[in-house]
């Protein structure tokens, strides 16, 4: 599903450029689910924003669902982005003026891949029944990344990129968003390459990586259970 | 002390650190303050220097002076009798000669002739505009004519030259002088320009001082000399200052509806730089700097900034001025006859005046954002409620406040008794419309929002991206509302204006030729006209002061064809007495209705030689463009009252056959006519529109820049739109929103705020329109017409509004994409 070979990546700063990724291979088979880790600064979203077409890479390759990325436009990311990839973030990232509903579909309408039924089954799975007609300010931090989850899973793609998605949750909710999060992403077939600071909630992914000088890092395999479809 | 100092400095180095960072906020922030003040101050300094041109014309004519001996029946006082009075010892008595002339290429220029020899001294220091010495060039042949520099330069004149007149005849030797008070005026000696002119009395005598009981004494000697003469205490300055006093008080709530939507531009960014440096004021507060010494260095900062806000825009302004004088002199010379001078000068006080209105204009728009600051607690500061939230409460609380405005609009309407209550109620009725619309987009959103279908959830997007934008779209709509309006309303006025005048003219000048002549003897061309004559209409008239100003009588051939259709503004069954030629019944303008307090059937006391004669008004007729009151009698009517009466001009109705006109013109200069002196009706139309359009570029000028200044304020609110939506754009960009997609969502708001503002301006305009037309136009110039209504100035106001919105969404857009990489790499990290 994922594969990063040889990436490199640098930043220009006043006191000379910093590198976060020299040379970083990675490999996310398709229905896995695996968290990064890594100190503050130590370029995980930055890995995250190659990997969604954020940003690009200084040299290497990156294969997302089978394309590469040195053969794709701009135009290709934003279809890959719309049609194949989701993105959650900690701050949600809401429509503020655009209804619970509204917003859970956003994205499945972008991709023309709204399916109704599966929808109620993620309102269902999630707990916003009641929501649904509902301002995102009108939720509490909770409800609302649930809300972002559906948005995020219901065009069913290939590969879920969340960045912190608990970063602004107490820990009991967090647990409930994670849990929930995992399961959906295993029901959908989904992959999910997630950044995280907490080892708790790396533990709840198929994977943990660490992201330590450049090179990333496996130090942990949980097992796994097959996907469910 | 100097610990407090060092921490005001500290923070305040901290705040301007911001415009360092977001160097275009600052950009706009000043640009709102620049071309606002910059307009206002443009008609400022032309109406400071318009109100010194006839203080400086004051001076020289001596209207500094007590009193003036004028003559009742408007003859002009003779010479002998201005000689016998200085025999009877009256020295501090001196003439005044003016005359408006026009040059052989149709330039007009303001005579002024004096004797200055007898001057007494007190008034001679006062025409210290005069060049010193030389006065016997002035008094002896061949005489010399002063002009002012700025003058001569625009009649391309040197010393020496002699300026020729059209009616052939050449002022004497010119001498040109720096000096500029009198303003665009020629001096010459009295005697010198009786004989030039061919006149033998005099315009009116000044009196410079009446010590005690002088001015009684004065006033029988004037009895006994002269019946005709009276002694007029100059209880009023000049009757310029009166009648140009409402063109005034427009120009300047134009400019302060300018200023105004300036200010649009200012609260804007004030309000964006201080949403923008929040988190930054409150670690400020977190980091122990105190509520007030918070405040102090906004206020520091806001004094720098209206500082150079102000600068810049008086230097803008000044030259504004510069291009907007021709207009406004055109204008003055066209209704009033003032003729202005084309220097100009800032005065402090405009300085003064325009740093205290940008200063409040910044607090205005600083204070509710730092009050409610200060109002929350640190915690809360921090967890401020989302902009939208605000927004939403801000609408509901403008459109309330709305509500109010338009309801004292209504009350002060009906208590509507000067020009100034006039603008109020306008401005009043302004502020609620653009109070209201942000009010009424929000609600069409939601109600478009409402009934679209599910399948439409694009536009359902937009919708809801609208009322995300509205927060800071809605000043910059608001200014555009008042831009359209006053555009919309001004238009309608002048093409109402235009209309009626071109009407009005055509049946006023129902003649085929005009003859104005000196020379011409009238009785020998009609005595035995040729076939090319099918009618004829004599006219004959003289100024006399009634109610204390000019005062026109004319005397029509009541049997005329162009008479028997004179259309009445207000007529009573008593009218048609006057077409009958029935003796006291009288016609009057419209100007003695309105500005005299005038009402059918009342009677009026018209000055005839030294007693006055009653007329009954029964009827009124339009005046357009005329600032003096009117009265029409019967031609022989005005021969028998005054006897002296000169002739007004003379309208010939041609035959139908092709040499008519070349036969009347042959006989014209048989009778005595000069070449030039007669006018065929289609000229005399085509230069009495040309004259209009002069009069009315001003406004155009006036609102094209207010336009201008409201698609700044446009430019302005799209940027910080986009910068602030940036974050967003980046997050539907990472959900894969194409371009065509995004162009929707962030534009289609835009395009329906745009709708609903220029909809909204068309009633507004309407409304502005009827409140200038039936109440301040009447207030001011004393005319009515109707309003006619026409959809052309919306039609090309939309246009015009689509090209500025479209231009400026299209720079914010391209600004936007600029960006979006940037944003997209810090996706994740900017709250939404």
């Amino acid at each position: 599903m994922l594969r990063l070979n040889q990436v490199v990546k640098q930043f220009a700063q006043p006191d000379g450029d910093v590198t976060v990724l020299s040379g970083a291979n990675f490999h996310l088979p398709a229905g896995r689910s695996a968290a990064l880790l890594g100190e503050s600064g130590s370029g995980k979203s930055t890995l995250l924003h190659l990997v969604a077409g954020l940003d690009t890479p200084d040299s290497g390759e990156l294969v997302i669902d089978g394309h590469s990325s040195l053969s794709m436009s701009a135009g290709d990311w934003n279809s890959l982005r719309r049609d194949r990839l989701s993105l959650i973030f900690q701050q949600y990232h809401l429509v503020p003026t655009l209804t619970v509903l509204d917003n859970l579909q956003l994205q499945a309408r972008l991709s023309q891949r709204l399916d109704p039924a599966f929808r109620d089954h993620l309102i269902d799975r999630l707990g916003l029944a009641d929501l649904i007609r509902r301002l995102p300010h009108q939720l509490s931090g909770g409800q609302q990344q649930r809300v972002a989850i559906a948005r995020a899973l219901l065009h069913r793609p290939a590969l879920v990129l969340a960045d912190e998605p608990t970063g602004n949750l107490d820990e009991a909710t967090s647990e409930r968003v994670m849990g929930v999060l995992v399961e959906l992403v295993r029901e959908t077939g989904s992959s999910l390459l997630m950044v995280t600071h907490s080892a708790h909630m790396a533990g709840f992914l198929d994977e943990q990586w660490r992201l330590q000088h450049g090179q990333l890092h496996q130090y942990h395999e949980r097992l796994s259970q097959e996907p469910a479809l | 002390m100097t610990g407090t100092l060092t921490r005001l400095l500290r923070v305040l180095i901290t705040l301007l650190s911001h415009h360092r960072r977001h160097p275009l906020q600052t950009l706009f922030l000043l640009t709102g303050l620049v071309t606002g003040v910059a307009l206002w101050s443009a008609v400022q300094v032309i109406n400071a220097h318009a109100r010194a041109s006839y203080a400086e014309a004051d001076q020289v004519l001596g209207a500094q002076a007590s009193h003036w001996v004028r003559s009742v029946s408007g003859d002009g006082v003779s010479v002998d009798d201005y000689v016998n009075l200085r025999r009877l010892g009256w020295r501090s008595v001196f003439p005044i000669l003016e005359q408006r002339l026009t040059t052989a290429d149709q330039s007009v220029i303001n005579l002024i002739a004096t004797d200055l020899l007898a001057l007494p001294d007190e008034e001679a220091g006062t025409a210290t505009g005069l060049p010193a010495g030389g006065w016997m060039q002035l008094v002896t042949p061949p005489h010399e004519a002063w002009y002012p520099e700025t003058l001569a330069q625009q009649l391309g004149l040197e010393d020496g030259d002699r300026l020729t007149l059209n009616s052939g005849k050449a002022l004497p030797p010119a001498r040109v002088f720096s000096r500029e008070q009198q303003g665009l005026r020629v001096f010459m000696d009295v005697g010198a320009a009786l004989t030039l002119l061919d006149r033998s009395h005099l315009s009116y005598l000044v009196v410079a001082e009446l010590p005690g009981d002088a001015a009684d004494r004065l006033s029988q000697d004037l009895t006994a000399l002269n019946p005709d003469l009276r002694l007029v205490a100059n209880q009023q300055r000049l009757d310029l200052t009166e009648l140009t006093q409402s063109l005034h008080t427009q120009l300047a709530a134009m400019s302060l509806l300018s200023f105004a939507v300036g200010l649009f531009i200012v609260f804007n960014a004030v309000r964006f730089s201080l949403s923008a440096r929040r988190h930054t004021l409150t670690t400020l507060r977190e980091l122990g700097v105190s509520q007030r010494l918070l405040l102090a260095a906004i206020a520091l900062e806001t004094l720098v900034m209206s500082g150079i806000g102000t600068l810049g825009g008086l230097g803008l302004g000044y030259g504004l001025s510069q291009l907007l004088l021709p207009s406004v002199a055109a204008t003055l010379q066209n209704l009033y006859g003032a003729v202005l001078d084309y220097t100009l000068l800032v005065q402090p006080v405009t300085v003064l005046q325009a740093w205290l209105l940008t200063s409040a204009g910044l607090v205005l728009a600083l204070a509710w954002p730092l009050w409610r600051q200060a109002q929350r607690s640190l915690q809360d500061q921090r967890d401020e409620p989302s902009q939208w939230q605000q927004d939403e409460r801000a609408r509901g609380r403008l459109a309330l406040g709305s509500l109010v405005l338009a309801l004292l609009a209504l009350g002060l309407y009906f208590q509507l008794t000067s020009i100034a209550m006039g603008f109020t109620v306008l401005a009043l009725i302004l502020f609620a419309g653009a109070g209201l619309l942000p009010w009424t987009v929000a609600l069409i959103l939601r109600g478009v929002q409402r009934a679209l279908p599910d399948s439409a959830w694009r536009m359902n997007w937009a919708c809801g991206e609208g009322l995300a934008q509205l927060g800071t779209l809605r000043t910059a709509l608001m200014a555009l509302l008042l831009a359209l309006t006053a555009n919309f309303g001004v238009d309608s006025l002048v093409d109402s204006f235009r209309t009626s005048l071109s009407d009005w003219l055509q049946q006023r000048l129902a003649a085929d030729l005009f003859v104005q002549s000196d020379t011409l003897d009238i009785d020998a061309l009609l005595a035995n006209p040729g076939d090319w004559l099918v009618e004829s209409h004599r006219r004959n008239g003289l100024t006399v002061r009634w109610q204390n100003r000019p005062t026109q009588i004319r005397g029509l051939n009541t049997d005329t064809s162009d008479t028997r259709a004179l259309p009445l503004a207000a007529e009573t069954d008593r009218s048609p007495a006057w077409f009958d030629g029935e003796p006291g019944v009288v016609l009057a303008n419209e100007q003695v209705r309105y500005l005299a307090g005038i009402d059918l059937g009342e009677t009026v006391q018209i000055p005839v030689g030294q007693q006055t004669v009653a007329f009954e008004v029964v009827g009124f007729y339009h005046d357009y463009g005329n600032p003096a009151y009117q009265f029409y009698l019967p031609y022989q009517r005005v021969a028998e009252l005054w006897p002296n009466a000169g002739e007004q001009g003379l309208g010939l109705w041609l035959g139908d056959y092709v040499d008519a006109l070349a036969s009347a013109e042959a006989a014209l200069i048989e009778a005595g006519a000069r070449p030039g002196d007669w006018t065929r009706r289609e000229d005399v139309l085509a230069i009495s529109l040309r004259v209009f359009d002069r009069t009315f570029a001003m406004t155009a000028a006036i609102n094209a820049l207010t336009f201008t200044v409201a698609g700044i304020a446009l430019l302005a609110s799209l940027l910080a739109i986009h910068q602030q939506r940036l974050p967003s754009y980046a997050h539907w960009r990472s959900m894969g929103v194409r371009n065509r997609e995004w162009l929707l969502i962030a534009g289609l708001p835009l395009g329906i705020g745009l709708l609903v503002t220029w909809l909204l301006s068309i009633p507004l305009g309407t409304l502005l329109a009827g409140l200038l037309i039936y109440d301040l136009n009447v207030l001011s110039f004393g005319w009515t017409m109707p309003l006619i209504w026409r959809f052309e100035p919306a039609r090309s106001l939309f246009w015009l509004t689509l090209l500025v919105a479209g231009f400026t969404f299209a720079i914010s857009a391209v600004q936007a994409r600029l960006r979006l990489p940037q944003a997209l790499k810090h996706l994740g990290e900017d709250a939404a």
